[in-house]
């Protein structure tokens, strides 16, 4: 039951054989798989790893530009209202200077007219007087004429239409 | 099974003859099976990998990968260069101890000849790779320590170390398909069958224990001596 023959050495040798055939046909391109993967699922975790990187790269620089538009926003709106305040001081300047003005040059011609007034005035009187003259020279006839017409002038004078008299 | 009826007596062999050696025939042939079976089920394993395994591959993955666990946990990092012949060492002797429980085909490990050998060619390969990693006159003087009358000791261990292993496997084997033919004779269907399961799991355990082993004796010849 317990006899050793020459099948030992072939039992060595062909298991030897066998270790070469499985090395060739089974670990090498099992131990590739495994390696391939091991490498595939590192490069899988760097690139997250340098994606979640950016990522957050990203949000910084956009949380940065969104605190300076807002430091920007609030500096315009700043200028603006310093502007407006501005605008409305030299409104306001323009429209005294204006007014200023206007009642200058009204009262100027307020002035003008009164002093057009005043000459149209005297002219008016001249000429009154020179037909009062004229009808006094007119009429002068005698002496009774000559108080009646007076007389009726001074009368007319006392009458209410002493603005209205006759151009 | 076929006992006596021109096939498989336990036991026994048949015997060729070749430039003066003698041969045992059925254990040839049957080693030369397991080998194909192995060699079929790693093609299988392994004939499209695919970056993400599936079905089969996964399996066989695992199964290395168990085992590349193991060597690196109980050899260190050198222990990869013998990661091969030690997961071709578990898968034939698992498909080995199978082979015997299908009617009709014999065991290759019920040959002492067969798990001899391989024990032998472990402990040849211990002793190589002892000199390789110590340098021959530390290798030696191993022997010889704590005190020199303990060569006897040391010598007697190493000759036990391939004796037991190969001897373990060898009588488990048998015992089982021996156990398997009897009971099969004596009490039909329900014991020779709850038998026959047992021997299923005595052959993965087998062949655990011889790759377990094996591993241990190549690991202590790696790493320096503690002692």
């Amino acid at each position: 039951m317990v006899d050793l023959n020459a099948t030992l050495i072939a039992q060595i040798i062909n298991f030897l054989i066998l270790v070469a055939i499985l090395a060739k046909v089974a670990y090498k391109p099992l131990m590739q798989a495994l390696a391939d993967r091991q490498a595939k699922i590192a490069e899988s975790l760097e690139t997250a790893e340098q994606e979640k990187q950016a990522a957050e790269k990203l949000k910084q620089e956009y949380l940065a530009q969104l605190a300076e538009a807002r430091t920007q926003a609030q500096a315009i709106v700043e200028k603006a209202a310093k502007l407006a305040e501005q605008t409305k001081e030299e409104i306001l300047k323009e429209a005294r200077e204006e007014s200023a003005r206007l009642l200058k040059a009204t009262q100027e011609e307020i002035a003008l007219e009164r002093e057009r007034a005043i000459a149209e005035l005297k002219g008016e009187v001249v000429t009154l007087a020179v037909a009062a003259a004229s009808k006094i020279i007119a009429q002068n006839m005698d002496e009774q004429a000559n108080a009646k017409l007076v007389d009726d002038f001074i009368s007319n004078l006392d009458g209410k239409k002493i603005g209205g008299l006759p151009c | 099974m076929g006992h006596g009826g021109g096939g498989h007596e336990i036991g026994g062999h048949k015997l060729a003859h070749f430039a003066g050696l003698t041969f045992n025939l059925d254990t040839l042939y049957m080693t030369w099976l397991a080998m194909g079976i192995v060699i079929i089920l790693a093609v299988i394993a392994t004939r499209r990998l695919e970056l993400v395994p599936r079905g089969w591959q996964n399996f066989l993955e695992m199964a290395v990968t168990a085992l590349l666990d193991q060597i690196e946990n109980t050899m260190g990092p050198k222990g990869k260069k013998l990661a091969p012949l030690i997961i071709t060492l578990f898968l034939f002797l698992v498909v080995a101890n199978e082979l015997g429980l299908i009617p009709g085909l014999t065991s290759p490990t019920n040959d002492i000849n067969t798990t001899l050998g391989l024990a032998l060619m472990v402990i040849v390969l211990v002793h190589i790779l002892g000199v390789i990693e110590r340098g021959p006159v530390r290798y030696f003087k191993h022997f010889f320590e704590p005190f020199i009358p303990f060569v006897i000791i040391n010598i007697i261990e190493e000759l036990a170390k391939p004796i037991t292993l190969s001897f373990r496997l060898f009588g488990n084997i048998l015992a089982g398909e021996i156990l398997l033919i009897i009971l099969g004779m004596l009490v039909p269907y329900v014991i020779p069958t709850a038998w026959l399961a047992f021997s299923v799991f005595v052959g993965v355990v087998q062949a655990f224990i011889f790759t377990m082993l094996s591993m241990s004796y190549l690991s202590n010849s790696l790493k320096d001596e503690h002692h």
